[in-house]
């Protein structure tokens, strides 16, 4: 039974979008599985790891009759990729194995009935209803994200928390020793609600959103986030639990405030972070009236000094921190100025962009 | 064939000679029935009766700790709770609390921290140091073992015993030789005889299925043992035949690690009878994983888990392992993994493991790392 005939890029494109969230190994054999609906001259095609789950479809596809199917997504993905181009696709199905056939080159898949593929169901239309630009999201996304702790036993910080009341839509991520804070305006007003969404949903939602002003529509129903843009609808279920309180552990009246230019900033930490080690990651900035220095030594007695001259009168201060922390901040934005507010050896150090109130970065420091 | 067979006998042995010359001293630590000790430390009403603490038996809980009264029924560690009162209906059965425990821990790994900073625990209760240069007590081994035990006795209120040695294999075993609230020394002069007698039972790695197996090859001592070849013990046993050629030599030189982070924690049994079909595996998998829990509650601070396991051996000594991510112990996981992994083979099933491995720490999460919401942990 013919089921289409497609150009491999008309294919391939749609099956990236939604085979990335396809666990490789998972106790349910069929959810490796991407399942295909082919509806007239429409292929939609579906994956999901039962938190997430993302949809989109593939348009022009010619011929063949109207089926559904589940196939092993990865060798799908992969045969598609290995054959060239421009070459002509055509999907045949037969006695329950899925024939891919492209030129010379024949592969005949097993795969398993659609009826059994499970679903997420989007919620009814009555929940929080956000429309912004992709970019918009993207870039606030790009700013916490890489805050949110992996694996960690405080379920709730392996996500990032999104919330909107009136016309501010914020995000807020951390594992525990950092944070990450960026606030955007929305057009319109909108109902207090707050969401923690799951890493993998972050994640993938980096990957998918473009750079453009086209609207990303986001439906936050129930213990459900709906996604919709372009082509594509990513429904995810949230975390269930209660993100700490952010608004306490970002200071207010550090009294130190060190302007810096960011790349040198960054060049000389990354410098000083070649003598730390992958356990210990510890640096010490030692601040004192118009320099601020960057130290760090390893367990074979090694060190790296850096030092940086900086408007700065008043009293020292001599402070450790990860490393990795403060590069991370550096990496993730992309003003020319970052603003870095100190208070003692014991408090936390923040981060802001230069008149702008619209991130915060607040980092713990390390006992050295 | 002949001829590596000859070599290799020596060549294992070099490790005496150069890499270990000079002789250790080594002492093993172990508390006496050491959460019953807790418990009628605690209680005195309880001294003298019979008591364990353990799983209740409605809930088909096992036998943690039992004090001596309760063993003079034939009550022992890992026996059902169920079995342990009709064997002496009158025993006292708690429940443990491990927060009590964990602090008289804490207390005597601080005394044991007093003579020397190779430290290694193995349990709450037990431990090697290894004293070897260490001045106290006129650098004699055998007098800090009694000052430890006096001073646990004095600080913490309970007994223990030691077992001094050249090596840990050698110090485990004596530990075990005056209990309760003694110790045994085996000097480096002593340690040929004094293995040579020991049943094969008392090497670690030996259990029972393993000691039946070595009886039909009419092997009951170390001393017998002796005279296989280390190629003859390798054929018979795999890599556990290279243990075993030492041991019995009364050869052990892995040194007393003070603690580094845990990798994994399992618990695995080898059948009398091979499981012939994945009903039978899965019926095994109950009691196994009870004593992981058992095994897993007594971790002093149990690191974030990320995978679950299931171990099997198959009738002909293959080996597969089936795993999936997973933040905690999981039943159903672990029952789908032992699916998965008995058929890969259909064959008969020798051994089965269940256990969890750690999350790698993450590199940020050290001591001085300071936390953004302390109150949370």
């Amino acid at each position: 039974m013919l089921l289409l005939t497609s150009t491999r890029d008309a294919l391939l494109g749609p099956l990236q979008s939604v085979s990335g969230i396809v666990e490789k190994r998972h106790t349910l054999p069929i959810l490796s599985n991407v399942l295909l609906e082919k509806q007239g001259d429409m292929l939609t095609l579906l994956a999901t790891d039962i938190e997430i789950q993302i949809k989109t479809s593939a348009t022009g596809v010619g011929g063949g009759e109207d089926t559904a199917i589940t196939v092993g997504a990865k060798k799908l993905q992969d045969i598609l990729r290995a054959l060239p181009d421009s070459a002509d696709i055509t999907l045949t199905l037969e006695d329950k194995r899925l024939t891919v056939k492209a030129g010379r080159s024949r592969f005949q898949l097993q795969t398993l009935p659609a009826a059994d593929y499970p679903r997420l169901t989007p919620p009814e239309d009555q929940g929080v209803r956000i429309r912004v630009p992709q970019k918009v999201f993207k870039h606030q996304l790009a700013q916490v994200s890489y805050s949110m702790a992996q694996q960690d036993i405080r379920y709730y910080l392996n996500g990032l928390l999104m919330m909107v009341a009136g016309n501010a839509l914020r995000m807020v991520a951390t594992d525990g020793h950092r944070l990450a804070f960026a606030e955007s305006q929305l057009e319109g007003e909108y109902d207090k609600a707050e969401v923690i969404l799951p890493r993998k949903t972050v994640m993938e939602l980096g990957r998918q959103l473009g750079d453009t002003d086209e609207p990303l529509e986001i439906t936050l129903a129930g213990n459900q986030v709906v996604f919709r843009f372009g082509p594509i609808e990513l429904i995810s279920k949230l975390i269930d639990g209660k993100f700490p309180d952010y608004e306490r552990v970002i200071p207010q009246h550090h009294p130190k405030q060190l302007a810096f230019a960011r790349q040198p900033l960054h060049a000389a930490l990354s410098r000083v972070a070649i003598l730390t080690n992958d356990k210990f990651r510890g640096v010490r900035v030692v601040l004192t009236e118009g320099s601020l220095k960057i130290i760090s030594t390893n367990a074979e007695q090694e060190e790296a000094q850096e030092e940086l001259e900086i408007d700065y009168q008043g009293e020292g201060l001599d402070i450790g921190f990860n490393v990795t922390y403060l590069l991370d901040v550096l990496n993730n934005t992309s003003t020319e100025e970052i603003i870095v507010h100190l208070n003692d050896s014991n408090s936390s150090a923040l981060f802001t962009l230069p008149g702008n109130d619209s991130f915060k970065y607040v980092v713990m420091p390390m006992r050295i | 064939m002949g001829e590596a067979s000859v070599v290799a006998p020596d060549a294992d042995a070099g490790p005496r000679h150069d890499a270990v010359s000079a002789v250790r001293k080594i002492i093993h630590c172990d508390c006496d029935c050491f959460y019953a000790a807790i418990e009628m430390r605690d209680d005195p009403a309880l001294r003298g009766r019979p008591l364990a603490v353990g799983g209740r038996a409605e809930t088909r809980g096992v036998v943690a700790t039992c004090n001596y009264e309760a063993r003079a029924y034939g009550v022992h560690s890992a026996m059902s709770s169920a079995r342990a009162l009709r064997l002496c209906p009158q025993l006292i059965l708690l429940p443990p609390d491990f927060e009590r425990y964990r602090a008289a821990s804490r207390q005597i790994l601080d005394i044991y921290r007093d003579y020397t900073a190779l430290v290694e625990p193995l349990s709450l209760d037990e431990a090697y140091l290894d004293v070897s240069g260490v001045e106290r007590c006129r650098g004699s081994a055998t007098l800090m073992a009694a000052e430890i035990r006096g001073r646990i006795y004095e600080e913490v209120g309970i007994t223990a015993s030691a077992g001094i040695a050249p090596n840990k294999f050698i110090a485990k075993v004596a530990s075990d030789w005056n209990k309760p609230d003694g110790q045994f020394v085996v000097r480096p002069e002593e340690v040929d005889a004094f293995v040579a007698a020991l049943p094969v039972g008392k090497l670690f790695g030996v259990g029972k299925v393993t000691a039946a197996r070595m009886s039909r090859l009419g092997i009951e001592s170390c001393g017998d043992l002796r005279s296989w070849s280390l190629a003859d013990l390798t054929h018979r046993f795999g890599s556990f035949g290279a243990r075993l050629y030492r041991l019995c030599r009364g050869i052990d030189d892995r040194p007393v690690a003070p603690e580094r982070p845990r990798r994994s924690l399992s618990v695995e049994t080898t059948y009398a009878s091979d499981l012939p079909n994945v009903a039978a595996c899965v019926q095994a998998l109950t009691p196994l994983i009870e004593e992981f829990g058992g095994r897993f509650a007594r971790l002093r601070q149990p690191p974030s888990i990320n995978k679950v396991f299931v171990k099997i051996r198959f009738d002909d000594f293959s080996h597969t392992t089936a795993e999936c991510s997973a933040s905690g112990p999981d039943e159903r996981l672990w029952r789908n993994l032992l699916d998965t992994a008995v058929n890969r083979k259909s064959r008969g099933v020798r051994l089965i493991g269940v256990g969890v491995r750690f999350a790698e720490p993450e590199p940020s999460c050290d001591a001085h790392q300071a936390s953004l919401f302390p109150a949370e942990g």
